[in-house]
């Protein structure tokens, strides 16, 4: 074993069994119209990365099963098949494949691809999230942080405030359930997160402080809405927090000498 | 017949391959603020064509005679001249248009593609050539906001200068209008789409990338670097 075990596929793998107890706790609460939902969204999905495989010889990776998942999990309900295609291949494409696949990618494909849907079709419902599925994220985060392809940092400084807003009455069960869900689904991706020490203390508290603030002040933003808001914001802001980071670091080593 | 086919190549070289919005990615500003329908991009298309060829034929006229200090100054009120004289033609005879196109064509005094065009080329060449180059860098910039301009209203409302093309849903029939579209990132969407194509079909534009994919050599034993 030349190379290690440690490559992209194997963290894709690892992050797609951590997600599992999720994925099965909302299939079990969904039933056959989850499956199929499902079902689309990876065959959308998948064909994409087989024709960017194809065209640019681009390596298809397992981590757009964990892409498929959430958009099927959180993307807005009742839209017709041709713009849950149209969304898809946006989110695909222009959030992933087009910067050369997994790993290259700026912002998640899934954030993209529901945000462009809630966007788009502003009329759609959001989904409402079931209350077990809150409960299995305890699981995911506990796996996912034990085989070390999710981070403590922002699961423990997201949670904190959001456990914080809960207990001061500004989160409801079902915003805190959609916030959870988001996070270890999406703001936990390890491609787009914070890749420093002190950025991913930032980027989990930034998250937490964005849906209490969407919570305390966005009237009318379904739960799933406004975590969804609050994702894409702080992936953008990922790289600047990784910059203050360095940037600390660096004017601290030199100081040190 | 040399002059006339190089006028040719001048007047159609901007159209696709030297496309001052999607090559020299200039002007996107207005590109992308008047696009959400047909009929604005068009107005707008017509008015920057008709200020970038009379700008180039002006400033031609008088090349000679521009001192290269305040070329800048001379140059910038000439064209805003002209654009005075479009918003004015625009709000005498198309009051409604003119309110929606709102600042956008008192900006073309501010356009890239005019300035640059006036700065690059006018100021160096007969008036015919000057006006025919301006021609095709005026086309070539309406034909990224026509078909940006199109593709936003079909899809944002299902229609093509104001006619129901696509049956809405709501009345009836089977389209469910995407309002992502009328929104200003639909805009940059598209843009970086058609660039994109483009870019595919003539890869002789496409920029050499700033940072090159790490590749494996073969004597490279795969440890992270």
């Amino acid at each position: 074993m030349k190379r290690g075990i440690w490559d992209r596929e194997t963290v894709a793998l690892l992050l797609l069994a951590a997600i599992l107890p999720l994925a099965v706790t909302w299939l079990l609460a969904t039933g056959m119209s989850g499956a199929f939902r499902l079902l689309f969204v990876l065959v959308a999905a998948g064909a994409w990365h087989l024709v960017f495989m194809v065209a640019r010889a681009q390596p298809p990776s397992f981590a757009g099963a964990i892409t498929a998942l959430a958009i099927a999990v959180l993307a807005p309900t009742d839209i017709g098949p041709f713009a849950m295609l149209l969304g898809i291949s946006f989110g695909v494409i222009a959030g992933e494949l087009a910067f050369g696949g997994w790993g290259r990618n700026v912002v998640n494909p899934a954030t993209v691809a529901i945000a462009f849907l809630g966007f788009g079709f502003a009329a759609a419902p959001w989904p409402v999230l079931p209350v077990q599925l809150g409960w299995s994220v305890a699981a995911v985060a506990a796996i996912g942080t034990a085989v070390g392809v999710m981070s403590v940092r922002v699961i423990a400084g997201a949670i904190a405030l959001l456990l914080l807003g809960w207990w001061q009455g500004l989160l409801t069960i079902p915003a805190f359930t959609a916030a959870a869900v988001v996070l270890v689904l999406l703001v936990c991706d390890p491609v787009t997160a914070a890749a420093t020490g002190l950025g991913r203390w930032l980027y989990g508290l930034l998250y937490g402080a964005l849906v209490l603030m969407f919570a305390a002040g966005w009237h009318g933003a379904a739960p799933v809405q406004a975590a969804i808001s609050a994702a894409l914001l702080v992936t953008l802001a990922a790289p600047l927090l990784d910059e203050i980071a360095l940037r600390i670091w660096l004017a601290r080593s030199k100081r040190v000498g | 017949m040399a002059s006339s086919e190089s006028l040719w190549s001048t007047l159609s070289a901007p159209l696709i391959r030297q496309n001052p919005v999607t090559l020299q990615i200039l002007g996107i500003c207005s590109a992308l603020a008047v696009t959400t329908s047909l009929d604005t991009a068009l107005t707008m298309a017509a008015s920057l064509t008709v200020v970038v060829v009379v700008a180039a034929g002006v400033i031609s006229l008088i090349r000679r005679h521009i001192p290269s200090a305040i070329r800048l100054i001379i140059q910038i009120i000439i064209i805003a001249s002209i654009v005075i004289v479009i918003d004015q033609v625009l709000k005498a005879w198309f009051f409604e248009l003119s309110q929606r196109l709102s600042v956008f064509v008192s900006l073309i005094a501010t356009n890239c593609i005019v300035l640059g065009r006036t700065e690059s080329f006018a100021r160096s060449n007969p008036p015919l050539r000057s006006m025919v180059d301006a021609l095709g860098s005026g086309l070539g910039y309406g034909l990224v906001l026509v078909l940006v301009g199109a593709c936003r209203e079909l899809f944002g409302m299902g229609k093509l200068l104001g006619m129901q093309v696509l049956p809405l849903a709501e009345s009836g029939g089977w389209f469910t209008p995407l309002g992502l579209m009328l929104l200003a990132p639909s805009a940059f969407f598209l843009l970086g789409g058609l660039i994109w194509a483009l870019r595919s079909i003539w890869p002789e534009q496409a920029e050499a990338p700033e940072f090159p994919p790490y590749s494996r050599g073969p004597t490279d034993t795969g440890e992270a670097r």
